[in-house]
């Protein structure tokens, strides 16, 4: 193909430069569509996952917890804490003589405070006195 | 590589009249300057300043001198204080060509006579009976026999004549498609395309937040870049969470069971089962307590004072 035919065609050659142009974008336009619609949810759900992740770590693995479940021993008069034993990120604790208010104060700090229990027993040994036992992690 | 020249740059230019003679092979692109013979001429003064609005009028201008059974082409240029028009007809011109050796795709660029005008002011001997000279700024072909006998006719070298503004003949009639089809065309084209890659890049950018925020996570937490450890730790604490939340609930909902009337016994919470006795002062009661109890999704029986509710964590 010579010069001269390219110039003979030249308005067919725009015209299919131009063309080419068109059915490339478009392509391309379908090509970001299909990555887009490929990708938005697995990235989405990446993001979810580990967003998840965090917020679980942070609730039931918490660093600080160690100290704050010192508050149980010091909820009562300390000669209503039987024991009193943590160990690792665990603990294990049990209580005579608890009042219902005691007992009502004692259950609602274990409800708010993001540990795992393991084993909670409470019974009641004589008219409105309680003993409970609770074995918790973290 | 092969540079396509779309502006058409011309080469060697080459006088057309009838009486010519066949030319050897043309290999080059060539212009080509027509005589009078092969189109119309027209000057006029218009109130227009532009050519594009002199050439809508162009067909109209030339409708009394035209064969109404053929189809013309026109150019139009501005030459001093007025319009220059030209008709021809490109389908006669293409035919003589051909008769002469010369392919039409050889053909850059046409020119008119009338645009060498000057040059034209002393007579030029076209053939053995015609002669071409500028009369009243006006190129005319004139028989010989009209001219003195004694004239002196000099040659003409077109090549040392520059020349602008053209007729193109690839647009007139080479090309499937003209040169006005082609720029709208192209035009819409463009524009399409155009509109196409900014549509793809805002799909795209539409996920690059969603994209960024998750990079940013895995670069604070590179270990969860595995899918599978980030299943198998999902799978580790989603357990815990539910049955967490599913045992303080249940401490909650005995709590809502318990009264003046109704006092706890015992509370048990297990691996998976939470389970309370409860003591009521009457049956009444102890039915109220079994009801709500049922009504919180727990499990109740016991003795008649007595009721024991459970449920599974």
């Amino acid at each position: 193909m010579n010069l001269m035919t390219l110039q003979r065609y030249k308005n067919e050659l725009i015209l299919l430069l131009t063309l080419t142009f068109v059915i490339s974008a478009f392509l391309y336009k379908l090509s970001a569509t299909k990555y887009v619609v490929e990708n938005k949810a697995s990235i989405q759900q990446h993001t979810a996952e580990i967003i998840q992740i965090e917020n679980y770590k942070k609730q039931w693995k918490s660093k600080g917890m160690a100290n704050k479940v010192k508050v149980f021993k010091t909820i009562v008069t300390g000669s209503k804490v039987k024991t009193f034993s943590k160990k690792s990120s665990k603990l294990t604790l049990s209580y005579i003589n608890l009042t219902a208010n005691e007992l009502n104060k004692i259950t609602n700090k274990l409800l708010n405070i993001p540990v795992q229990i393991i084993m909670l027993q409470i019974k009641e040994h004589s008219k409105n006195k309680f003993t409970m036992e609770l074995t918790c992690k973290w | 590589m092969v540079i396509l020249n779309l502006t058409a740059k011309s080469s060697n230019k080459l006088l057309i009249h009838r009486n010519m003679k066949p030319i050897t092979k043309v290999k080059n692109s060539i212009d080509i300057i027509l005589t009078p013979q092969f189109y119309t001429f027209i000057r006029e003064e218009l109130d227009v300043n532009f050519s594009y609005q002199a050439k809508q009028i162009a067909e109209a201008l030339f409708d009394d001198y035209l064969d109404s059974k053929k189809q013309y082409q026109y150019h139009v240029y501005k030459c001093n204080h007025e319009w220059c028009f030209f008709a021809y007809n490109i389908d006669e011109i293409d035919l003589f060509l051909e008769s002469i050796g010369i392919e039409k795709h050889r053909v850059s660029k046409i020119y008119f006579a009338q645009q060498i005008q000057e040059a034209l002011i002393h007579p030029v001997l076209l053939d053995d009976n015609n002669v071409l000279q500028s009369i009243d700024e006006t190129v005319t072909l004139i028989p010989k026999q009209l001219m003195n006998p004694t004239v002196e006719y000099k040659p003409l070298n077109i090549d040392a004549i520059k020349l602008k503004g053209g007729a193109t003949m690839s647009s007139s009639l080479n090309s499937f498609v003209s040169l006005k089809e082609t720029l709208i065309m192209s035009t819409l084209f463009l524009m399409l395309g155009g509109i196409f890659v900014v549509e793809g890049n805002r799909i795209k950018a539409s996920i690059a937040k969603d994209d960024a925020k998750l990079t940013a996570l895995l670069d604070d937490n590179p270990k969860y870049i595995s899918s599978l450890s980030r299943t198998s730790i999902l799978e580790k604490y989603e357990p815990i969470d539910r049955i967490e939340r599913a045992k303080r609930q249940a401490i909650k909902d005995i709590s809502k069971l318990l009264s003046n009337k109704s006092q706890l016994k015992t509370l048990n919470i297990s691996k998976n089962k939470i389970t309370a006795s409860i003591r009521t002062q009457n049956q009444t009661i102890s039915r109220q307590v079994k009801n709500h109890a049922k009504a919180k999704s727990f499990k109740s029986s016991g003795t008649a004072l007595n009721v024991k509710v459970e449920k599974a964590l």
